[in-house]
């Protein structure tokens, strides 16, 4: 049983590490998917509404369909190649806008909180446990049946997904920082606040609050992807990945490939932000769950 | 013990407060209330009567607190769509959600629970990467997804379970799974980091150390510490015992709670949206306070939260 028992020694100082393969692999991924989402406009061979009622529900190539619409067509012969690519563009600039809503609203909120203490702090606290302890879907489809849907208003309510975990962390982190010599000094030298909080708090903490950002970059893929497919996120005629399993779910039976496309993206890419998460978690911050 | 549990029981009724106030504030700001519960279309009688039972001409203030009373009495006013309370209309909804996610539930807990002590007992060894991969997978894959793969590989290229509706037991199955196997990968990654951090502690080493027999140590030292912040997962999912459906039942048409949400918020029907938040946050917040009350039960350190040291 001696072997259950780790002797604690100095961590010996950290050499460069190479990237693990599967970091690797998840970084190419993510970087395929960005320059989807970025030339969207020149890579997708039609609209994402022109239809070809010629082929329609044409398989992939390799399953009997031609070069022409290489991952098929859909019941109205629009390219699934082509609508793919526009939701990637759509799926990643929600969980983009939202994650960066999410980060700046709840750091905001955590420094706040550390800034002013007292009743301030008190009334951030519990509206972070009220967040924490509320199923978000079942907020968020309150949020879209009271006010119905536009893409910004979806976006603002993506962001709200996930702010909390920025404001434990940075409210946190600030009073550490509050109570630390450099904060101190900044102060005394007759910096303001906004200063000091924007200057020299957030660069220091920076890193923990990026692994955070991208711990929950996935669930608000996810989230997106489960609204849109219940058909209460995007609105046709946009389209995005969650948008095209739902509609792909009709014709389950004569053209999986529909939805089978998308899905696979979405799969591939909350994998690849996971993965690289944890591995940033691990190399920048290890303290983070 | 008791200041312990009279300020747990005080924080979930603040809890339930705050989500009746968001339901007001969202109320009040999307328009006038008496139109979006009754419908446009209602007679303007009827509308007039429904603001005067609402007080809707009266002050904000004495407005929120009628709101609250009312519902405290459980008025959570009518569906539009059939003009059934929508308090009726949801309980009716309760026991096929329940059949989908008290399984789904068992699921998480039987596979994710042993699997994650098996994996940190194991660490490093082939069964405990294999039991990582499959927990980041179960939480990467959205469950419309797998459910979907499910109908594609079960139902349609096989044949040989239903792909959905609610005729009978197979038709649990496929649901059940794909909403369970995503909640077990979940529960098996915070089960195994939970063990880890307990078998780093000294007073594992100091048991083993002092010869007790391994076996012993695990049950009698590691798996009681391990427990807390398992039982918060866990006590996480029960509190969406009701509300964790919304998905899969979509999937797989199945007439619960879930399904009867995504309608009401597609048509707009603010009555049941609102009590299906209401019902889910009385869950959830009947859930959290449990497993508090729990930890103080698990942990005895933790019934003295009380500043003074407590006197239990």
């Amino acid at each position: 049983m001696s072997e259950q028992v780790v002797p604690v020694v100095a961590a010996p100082p950290r050499p460069k590490v190479a990237i693990p393969p599967g970091v690797a692999l998840a970084m190419l991924w993510l970087g395929l998917m960005v320059a989807t989402a970025l030339l969207a406009d020149v890579i997708r061979p039609y609209g994402i509404t022109a239809m070809d009622l010629r082929a329609r529900l044409q398989p992939p190539v390799g399953f009997g369909g031609d070069w022409a619409h290489p991952l098929g067509t859909d019941e109205l012969g629009r390219d699934v190649f082509s609508r793919l690519v526009e939701s990637i563009r759509m799926s990643l600039m929600i969980a983009f806008g939202a994650t960066i809503i999410a980060a700046v609203f709840g750091t905001t909120m955590g420094f706040l909180a550390a800034h002013f203490r007292g009743w301030v702090e008190q009334a951030v606290l519990m509206l972070i446990d009220f967040q924490a302890s509320m199923p978000f879907l079942i907020l968020a489809l309150s949020v879209l049946a009271f006010f119905g849907n536009s893409l910004p208003l979806f976006i603002c309510l993506m962001g709200l997904y996930g702010w909390e975990r920025h404001a434990r962390i940075s409210r946190g982190l600030a009073i550490a920082a509050n109570a630390q010599g450099y904060a101190a000094a900044v102060r005394q030298l007759g910096a303001t606040p906004m200063r000091i909080y924007l200057k020299h708090v957030l660069p220091n903490i920076a890193s923990t609050l990026i692994v955070a950002a991208t711990l929950s970059f996935p669930e608000v893929v996810l989230l997106e992807s489960g609204l849109s497919f219940l058909g209460l996120g995007v609105q046709p005629p946009m389209t995005s990945l969650g948008n095209m399993v739902g509609y792909g779910r009709e014709y389950l039976t004569r053209a999986p490939w529909i939805l089978l496309s998308p899905s696979v993206v979405i799969v591939l890419t909350t994998l690849s932000v996971s993965i690289l998460g944890d591995w940033l978690r691990d190399r920048l911050d290890p303290t983070l769950t | 013990m008791l200041r312990f549990v009279a300020l747990r029981v005080g924080r979930a009724l603040l809890t339930i407060a705050l989500v009746v106030t968001f339901a007001f504030v969202v109320l009040r700001l999307s328009g006038d209330p008496a139109l979006m519960i009754m419908s446009p279309d209602a007679p303007p009688e009827a509308l007039a009567a429904f603001r005067q039972a609402w007080g809707l001409d009266e002050p904000i203030w004495l407005q929120y607190l009628k709101y609250f009373t009312a519902i405290l009495q459980g008025e959570l006013g009518q569906s539009f769509r059939d003009g059934r309370p929508a308090l009726e209309l949801v309980a009716e909804r309760i026991p096929a959600t329940l059949q989908l996610t008290l399984p789904a539930l068992a699921l998480k807990v039987g596979l994710g629970v042993p699997a994650g002590i098996y994996a940190a007992l194991h660490r490093n060894s082939a069964i405990d990467r294999a039991v990582m991969t499959f927990a980041v997978t179960g939480f990467t894959v959205p469950s419309f997804v797998l459910g979907l793969v499910l109908v594609l590989v079960f139902a349609v290229q096989l044949g040989w379970l239903p792909s959905g509706g609610q005729e009978s037991w197979r038709s649990v199955i496929l649901p059940v799974i794909s909403m369970g196997l995503g909640g077990a990968g979940i529960l098996a990654r915070f089960t195994r980091s939970a063990m880890l951090e307990v078998l780093g502690q000294p007073y594992i080493r100091t048991a083993s150390a002092k010869g007790v027999p391994w076996g012993q140590v695990v049950r009698g030292h590691a798996l009681p510490n391990a427990a807390i912040p398992t039982v918060t997962i866990v006590g996480f999912m029960v509190g969406t015992l009701l509300a964790g459906a919304v998905v899969v039942e979509s999937v797989f048409s199945w007439p619960g709670v879930g399904r009867l949400m995504v309608v009401a918020v597609s048509n707009r029907d603010l009555a049941v949206v609102q009590c299906i938040l209401l019902l889910v946050s009385a869950t959830m917040v009947t859930s959290n306070l449990i497993v508090d009350l729990l930890y103080g039960v698990l942990d005895p350190r933790l019934r003295g939260t009380a500043p003074a040291g407590g006197g239990h």
